[in-house]
């Protein structure tokens, strides 16, 4: 265990209370908590890179912050639609 | 220990304590306008300090330049998404995007 790989099992630790918003909230506060667990996953996924020493591991966390954002856009798009 | 290893560890105790910031506030917020203040600062801060311990530790490498390139696309992208669900969430609580009557102070 190093210090990157403990980030990253911080940031983990991070994102259950933000499932818990998701899972209880409204929907709109459901969206933002989802917002802030991609942020969070990303920033998992560059740490555990680093910690294994895998720097192929690195695209997955750039695929990763492209894809969230189109996945934010497409949520935001569906409740938006209900205006 | 290095002195880079030290000046990496500090930058990522320093981004989990940001995005432990950003988990609190998100919890204390009262409305999803105020959540969203969070999540936007999630995706600024902590993004950039993990890539600045990323740099610090692998210079110019490969992986360094992932991080920063990451980072930048979690800063764009992440504003992008904070300012349409902002966009959203007014619509959704106030119907309309523009300040009502009674939201403007006048002197």
């Amino acid at each position: 265990m190093n210090a990157w790989l403990a980030a990253a099992a911080a940031l983990l630790v991070f994102i259950v209370p933000c499932g818990a918003i998701v899972v209880r909230g409204t929907r709109m506060e459901a969206l933002v908590a989802l917002e802030l667990v991609t942020t969070l996953s990303t920033l998992v996924l560059v740490l555990l890179a680093e910690g294994f020493h895998r720097s192929s591991y690195m695209g997955v966390a750039l695929v990763a912050a492209g894809a969230s954002f189109v996945g934010n856009l497409i949520y935001l798009r569906f409740v938006e639609r209900e205006l | 220990m290095a002195s880079n290893d030290l000046a990496a560890d500090v930058l990522l105790v320093l981004a989990v304590v940001g995005e432990a910031m950003c988990v609190l506030g998100l919890l204390a917020g009262r409305s999803a306008i105020d959540k969203l203040h969070y999540a936007g600062a999630a995706s600024t801060v902590p993004p950039c300090l993990v890539a600045a311990a990323l740099v610090v530790k692998e210079r110019g490498s490969q992986p360094a330049i992932n991080a920063i390139v990451v980072a930048v696309l979690v800063l764009v992208l992440g504003s992008v998404v904070n300012h349409m669900t902002a966009r959203v969430a007014r619509r959704r609580s106030v119907g309309q995007l523009t300040a009502r009557e009674s939201e403007i102070r006048r002197p």
